[in-house]
This record gives C-alpha cells, sequence and structure tokens, in this order.
C-alpha cells in the first residue's frame, strides 16, 4: 500500500439516529486504505454497515467520529470526485436515458456540444445504442443498471462508489454486468468501492476484499484476490473456488450473528 | 421509520424516560402549533386591525357557542344536519354499493351506467339542486335526495374498481373448494373488496356533510346550515364564526369516527389508515 | 369495431336517456312546468346564448373559478412542498391542514361574504380556501414519495441542495400534485355554484337562481345543464393535458 493512499478511512464511527426509537451504533472503530485504481470489496452479512461505511465515503452522511479523508482531504459533502451507483438504479424516472446522463455533465456546465457528444459516448460505451430516447419505465433491470452507470461515468469521478449494483439483477444478467463492468473497468479504469453480499461477485471482480462483522460493523479481515479477470473460466479454477471457500467461512460466522439479533430496522440496507 | 431495535446501549430508566420525553415532545409539537393560532385570532381579534364584526373574538365565538349549547339550538342544529347528512351517506352507500355490485356481474347494467357515472363524477351536481327543489319542494326529501345524488358517485366508483380488483387466485381457490356463487359474494368478493369500498364510503361521508350544509344554507330553516344563513342575514359575525367552528367539529367527529369503523371492520387488514396521514 | 365507433357505444346510453327525456315530456306524462321537454330547453339554451346573458354570467363565474383556483395552486403546491422539505414547516402547518381538512369548505361562504361582500371577491376568497387543501395535501405526499437515492444521484454530480428541490423533489411530486390540482379544479366547480346560488348578483348561480324565481325552467335547465357540462369538461380536459405531461410513467 502506498504510504498516501488516496482513500483513507481512519477509525470511523457511525450512529444511526432513527426518529422513534433507540440509537444504533452502525459502524464501530472502521478503519481501511484504498489506494488509487484499486478495486476494493465491501463483503458482510445485511445490516453490518456497509453501504453505510459507502454513504459516508460519498460524502451523503455526515463523519461525526474519525476521519474519511480523499487525497489527504476530508470529505465535507457529496460531490462529482466520487460518483455513486445504487442497487435500484436511482434513475430520475421523468428522464429518458439521455436526460439522465446529460443531467450531471449540465451541472458541470459542460458546453452543449462537449455534453451531447460525450453522453452519446458513453451510450455506445454500456451498449444502450439506439435507447437513447427511451424513459427508465421502458428499460429492463440491466439496461436501467448501465445506465445509471453511464450517468456517473460521464461525469468522470476518481473513485467509484457501488452500492450492491447488480443486487436487483437476475442471476444471468448479473454475470454479464460483472463481465461489462470489468470491460469498461479495465478501459477507463478508477478507484471502485463494490458493495456485495455475494462472496463470488467480490472476489471475482475486487483485488481485494474487505470482510466486514455483523452490526456494530467493523473490518474483520481483508484478503487479497487478485485474479485473471479476463477469463470467466476462472470461476470454476481450484484456487477461485478455494479463495472463496475461505471467504465464506469467515462471512458465514458474521451472518449468523446478524440473524440472531432482533432488528426490525427500515431503513436502506446499512 | 420503525421501532424497537435492540442497541449496544442499556434500557435503564433513564433511556425510558428519555423516550417519553420524546414522544410527549412531539405530540405536543402539534397541540402548541393549535394552541398558537388560537391565541393569535385572540390577540389580532382584539388588537383592532379588524372591527369586532370582521373578527369576533374566539373567546367570544367560544362564549356564543356555549350559549346555543345551553339553550339547545345547538343540539337541535346539530341533530338536523347530521340527520339528513347520515340519512343521505346510508342511502347512497346501501344503493351505491348495490349498484356497483350490480355493475360488476351484469355486463348491461354495466355498460348503461359506466358513461352516466364517469360523465356525472366531475360535475358539480349541487347545480342540479334547484331542479330538486322544483320536483320535490323545499323540505328535507329534496336535501336528502341531492346529498344520495352527490354521496353514490364515489361509492358506486370503489366498488367497481374494488370488486374488479379482488385477485383471480382467490376466487379460484374459493371455488376451488367449492363455494357456490352467492357463497362466493358475501364471503370471499365483499370482505375482499371491503377495504377500496370503505375508502369510497370515506369520501362520501364528508361529501354528504358538505351537500347536507349547503342545501341547508340555499333553503334555510334549521340545521347548522340554516342557522348560518339566518345569522349572516342578521349581520350576526360572532354567530356566524361559531357555526363554522360547530360545523367544523361535527365534520372533525364523523371523519374521525368513520376512521374506527374502519379499523374496526379491516382489522385484519393490513393496510395505512385515513387518505391524509402524516 | 373503430375507434369513434367504440366512444359511441360507450356514451349510448346517454343518448337514451336524452331520447327517453324527450319523450318523457312530449307525451305528456310529467307535468310540462317540472319537466320542460329537452326540445324546450335546448331553445331556451340558444335564446340565452343570442341575448347574452349566459356569456356574460358564464365569464363573470368563470373568472372567478379561475382566479381562486390558479392563486391556489401558486401557493398551496409551494407549500405542500416546503412542509415536506423542511420538517419545522411541516410541524407547524400540518396541524391547521388536520383542523381544516374534514370542514365542509361550504361552509366558509357566509364568512366569505362578511369580510367581501357579495361580489368576486367573497367568491374567489372561497374557491381559493377550499381548493387550497387538496392542492397542499398533494403537493405534500408527492413532494415526500421523493427517493433519497435520487437527491443523493443529484447532488453527487454536483446539483446543490436548493438544486435538488427543483430538479428532484419538485418532478417527483408531480403525479400526486397534479391528482391534488384535478380535485381542485372540482371542487372549484362545486364551491362556485353553491356559492352563487346562495349569494350573488351574476354568474351561473346567480342566474339558475333568477331564472328559477321568475318560473322561466326551461331556460334554468339550459343553466343548469351549461354548468354540469362544463365541469366535465374541464376535468376531460385537464386529463388531456396532463397525460402528456406524465407520459414518463410506467406504459
Amino acid at each position: 500500500m502506498a504510504p498516501s493512499a488516496q482513500i483513507v478511512i481512519n477509525r470511523v464511527n457511525h450512529l444511526y439516529r432513527p426518529q422513534h426509537g433507540r440509537d444504533v451504533l452502525a459502524l464501530d472503530q472502521v478503519s481501511l486504505e484504498v489506494g488509487n485504481r484499486e478495486f476494493v470489496a465491501l463483503l458482510g452479512p445485511s445490516g453490518c454497515g456497509k453501504s453505510t461505511l459507502l454513504y459516508l465515503i460519498g460524502g451523503f452522511l455526515p463523519v461525526e467520529t474519525g476521519t474519511i479523508l480523499i487525497d489527504g482531504k476530508k470529505v465535507t459533502g457529496p460531490g462529482p470526485d466520487r460518483g455513486i451507483v445504487f442497487q435500484h438504479f436511482a434513475l430520475f424516472p421523468w428522464k429518458t436515458v439521455r436526460g439522465n446522463i446529460l443531467y450531471g455533465l449540465e451541472r458541470q456546465g459542460m458546453p452543449k456540444a462537449e455534453r451531447e457528444k460525450r453522453t452519446m459516448d458513453f451510450i455506445e460505451l454500456v451498449g444502450l445504442a439506439g435507447f437513447e430516447d427511451s424513459y427508465p419505465s421502458q428499460l429492463s433491470g440491466g439496461m436501467k443498471q448501465r445506465t445509471a452507470i453511464a450517468r456517473t461515468l460521464a461525469i468522470d469521478p476518481k473513485i467509484l462508489l457501488m452500492d450492491e449494483p447488480f443486487g436487483a439483477l437476475d442471476a444471468q444478467t448479473r454475470g454479464l454486468m460483472q463481465s461489462e463492468l470489468l470491460r469498461i473497468w479495465q478501459r477507463t479504469p478508477k478507484t471502485v468501492i463494490f458493495v456485495t453480499h455475494d462472496v463470488q461477485e467480490a472476489v471475482y471482480l475486487a483485488d481485494r476484499v474487505a470482510v466486514m462483522s455483523a452490526r456494530p460493523g467493523r473490518i474483520k479481515t481483508i484478503v487479497e484476490t487478485k485474479f485473471d479477470k479476463d477469463n470467466r473460466d476462472i470461476l470454476k479454477s481450484k484456487l477461485f473456488v478455494e479463495k472463496v471457500d475461505e471467504i465464506w467461512n469467515l462471512v458465514k460466522e458474521e451472518a449468523i450473528k446478524a440473524q440472531q439479533k432482533r432488528s426490525f430496522s427500515q431503513e436502506a440496507e446499512p | 421509520m420503525a421501532g424497537v431495535v435492540v442497541s449496544d446501549r442499556p434500557n435503564g430508566l433513564p433511556e425510558k424516560a428519555a423516550r417519553a420525553a420524546y414522544t410527549l415532545f412531539w405530540a405536543g409539537a402539534r397541540v402548541f402549533s393549535i394552541v398558537l393560532l388560537l391565541a393569535a385570532w385572540e390577540i389580532l381579534a382584539r388588537s383592532g386591525t379588524f372591527t369586532p364584526f370582521q373578527l369576533p373574538a374566539f373567546s367570544r365565538v367560544l362564549a356564543r357557542i356555549w350559549d346555543d349549547a345551553l339553550s339547545g339550538d345547538l343540539a337541535i342544529n346539530s341533530a338536523l344536519t347530521l340527520y339528513r347528512a347520515l340519512t343521505g351517506f346510508l342511502i347512497a352507500a346501501v344503493g351505491g354499493v348495490m349498484l356497483g355490485m350490480a355493475m360488476s356481474r351484469n355486463t348491461l347494467a354495466r355498460w348503461f351506467f359506466d358513461p352516466i357515472i364517469s360523465v356525472g363524477f366531475p360535475m358539480p351536481k349541487i347545480a342540479f339542486l334547484p331542479v330538486v327543489m322544483l320536483w320535490l319542494g323545499v323540505f328535507d326529501i329534496s336535501k336528502i335526495t341531492m346529498i344520495v345524488f352527490d354521496a353514490i358517485f364515489p361509492v358506486v366508483a370503489a366498488t367497481v374498481i374494488a370488486i374488479q380488483g379482488v385477485e383471480r387466485e382467490l376466487i379460484w381457490s374459493a371455488r376451488n373448494m367449492g363455494a357456490r356463487d352467492s357463497e362466493l359474494l358475501w364471503q370471499i368478493i365483499l370482505p375482499a373488496a371491503l377495504p377500496t369500498i370503505m375508502t369510497g364510503l370515506q369520501v362520501a361521508l364528508p361529501l354528504s356533510l358538505i351537500v347536507a350544509v349547503v342545501t341547508e344554507m340555499l333553503m334555510g330553516g334549521y340545521g347548522l346550515g340554516g342557522a348560518m344563513m339566518t345569522a349572516s342575514r342578521f349581520a350576526n359575525s360572532t354567530a356566524v364564526f361559531a357555526g363554522i367552528v360547530e360545523i367544523a367539529v361535527v365534520g372533525y367527529v364523523l371523519i374521525k369516527g368513520m376512521a374506527l369503523v374502519r379499523r374496526r371492520l379491516l382489522i385484519w387488514h393490513q393496510e395505512a389508515a385515513a387518505p391524509y396521514t402524516q | 369495431m373503430n375507434e369513434t365507433g367504440n366512444a359511441l357505444l360507450r356514451y349510448l346510453p346517454l343518448v337514451l336517456l336524452a331520447i327517453a327525456w324527450e319523450a318523457v315530456s312530449r307525451f305528456g306524462l310529467v307535468s310540462s312546468s317540472a319537466l320542460p321537454s329537452l326540445s324546450d330547453v335546448v331553445r331556451a339554451w340558444i335564446d340565452l346564448v343570442k341575448d347574452g346573458e349566459l356569456i356574460t354570467n358564464g365569464l363573470a363565474s368563470l373568472y372567478r373559478a379561475a382566479a381562486g383556483l390558479a392563486l391556489s395552486i401558486a401557493l398551496g403546491s409551494v407549500l405542500g412542498i416546503f412542509m415536506a422539505w423542511w420538517r419545522p414547516v411541516n410541524v407547524l402547518i400540518s396541524p391547521i391542514v388536520e383542523i381544516f381538512y374534514p370542514l365542509p369548505k361550504s361552509a366558509l361562504i357566509p364568512v366569505t361574504v362578511i369580510w367581501l361582500g357579495f361580489g368576486d371577491g367573497s367568491k374567489i376568497l372561497l374557491i381559493f380556501l377550499g381548493c387550497m387543501l387538496p392542492v397542499t395535501i398533494g403537493a405534500f405526499n408527492g413532494a415526500r414519495s421523493s427517493e433519497q437515492v435520487l437527491v443523493w444521484s443529484a447532488r453527487c454530480m454536483g446539483a446543490s441542495r436548493l438544486r435538488t428541490l427543483w430538479d428532484v423533489v419538485l418532478p417527483s411530486a408531480m403525479p400526486e400534485l397534479l391528482n391534488g390540482i384535478r380535485t381542485a379544479l372540482a371542487l372549484s366547480f362545486i364551491l362556485l355554484v353553491s356559492s352563487e346560488l346562495i349569494v350573488a348578483q351574476k354568474g351561473f348561480g346567480f342566474l339558475i337562481g333568477f331564472l328559477g324565481a321568475n318560473g322561466n325552467y326551461d331556460a334554468m335547465y339550459a343553466v343548469v345543464l351549461t354548468v354540469a357540462f362544463l365541469g366535465f369538461a374541464a376535468d376531460r380536459i385537464y386529463l388531456l393535458i396532463t397525460e402528456r405531461a406524465l407520459a414518463w410513467r410506467a406504459s
């Protein structure tokens, strides 16, 4: 790890304060460093705080205890340097595919001709040429997610935050989207922080997997998972399967603990 | 957002007290707003910005309501208005549900009444009041007829939608288990349709009150609406304001009563309560 | 069957009713004063248009309704959205909304007359007050339904907090807001006619009362049907316009 990593998370706590009911400690002394252009997965059972950590990095939630530094500067709010992709796409339903992607570019103040061209480039990059004037309600799940990814990539963030982006897709589409993501990532490499609860997905996509404990979330272990991602057959290789097994055992204990907590909280699952 | 989460903190007396205070605070905040409004009314009325005619003080209005209550006028007028509104409502409710049921099961009835309902719905049916008065005179019967005419529309519309909306799977399961047509209707379809029908009834009830008040205003005489018109003709603004408060209370009681009935009847149904909730 | 054919079949019952009406009065089944024949009513309608009575009163009425409605839409939508956006505004205003919700707005007719007399002012005030409620509630519920992740997405793309109000909250609120306005539209007609029947010197309601008092029942029926039809037409036109604005919804 480079001495000054791009993202430095240092002993961050997060207290969730619901309107009714008691406060909950979602994250407990979480520390993590992520280097430039690394692909890191946050893996853990439901409720472990992995999405919360992502939102803190993104600046959507305030960091109250501990610090998060991006290139040495504290995070104070959301910004186009950290693009986010959500599980349920979060597309503006009243805008077309083109409109959704243009939005960020408009906010950046990019001149019209340039925005239009860049939008079309990204539409082609994610394979949605021909659908630019469709509304989200007319698209399939996979297409919506590709639009969401294009929208975020278009503003050229240094860091890509992904919150279980393929969780809402069926198994077949998920596999295709994983390969798509890697293809795009190899063309325009960025730092990626990828939240998931799917062990195989984490091991396949990421360079390192940070396994989180059940709530309150801590980083339990970090495992190196650099594999040759160009080849999907790697998923069947002995080394890969063993790695998945190793990590699955780490997660399993936490998943059981998470089940045992009587929690009816309905917040966006951390 | 939901309730009990096992946190890592102890659940002793201080925590419980804190939560109680928290709930009280928010309940208090709502009452506070109303008290603020009433206080503002009182202060504004006394400040002389408006004449006592334009804005009688809340205390005077309250005194007038008290007088009305003591003299029995309040009871008589409220009872009359409620009688008309509720009679009209009940006729509209029963008639509306039956018509809605007929429309769901009989294609001819459906074809005949559908345009009548859909064209009639957005019409200001109150415009027909002079016609009704022409036919039926200036007595209760024309008031109640007008109420039925107005209130039956949301009931029919809701019933048709409700019955259509009953999941096919429910009906198929029931038939599978040997239910006959009449059993199917009363034991399966109506209970399943009840939530939506109730929503239609919850629209029809305040509507009945509105029409009752308007018809009373036009025709005069007794009743909350009639009393307000009399007060207005005598330029008695205190009595007019008192009337508004009285009608508002009646309206509030009706709506809350309906919500209660809904909760009792639909105790088995997991659903949010009335149309407007916080 | 083609589209026009379908529409004709759908509204055929109304045509049948019209025919039945004409038949019933022609054959003297009902006294002609209580129920003038449809043809008499049509003739009276044409006369009213010709001598300008219908138009003058109609315009007066429509002006009042439009003014009251426009004001309530402008204020109500802003209020509703801010109630959803800022908690203090919500805490302050929603008890007031809850109190006025069960009040039959027609009960406000005498008060508006006390404040603003018999003319346009009282009607516009009445319609404004009455229509504020459905618009505010629609705007409030609509704004509340806007999703957090949409606001976050906009923020991370560079929109300021204020900007997201315009870019995300308002479009999200549109469906419910437009529905609330539809309710307000119908309500405006009801309050207009009610108040004009009871106390007015011009307008549709006044005209109906005037003609009725003079025993001019054909003309009275003509105006009643005109108002009823206008209410219906306004609703349909509104739906047509708003359907286009909401074309992005699930197809």
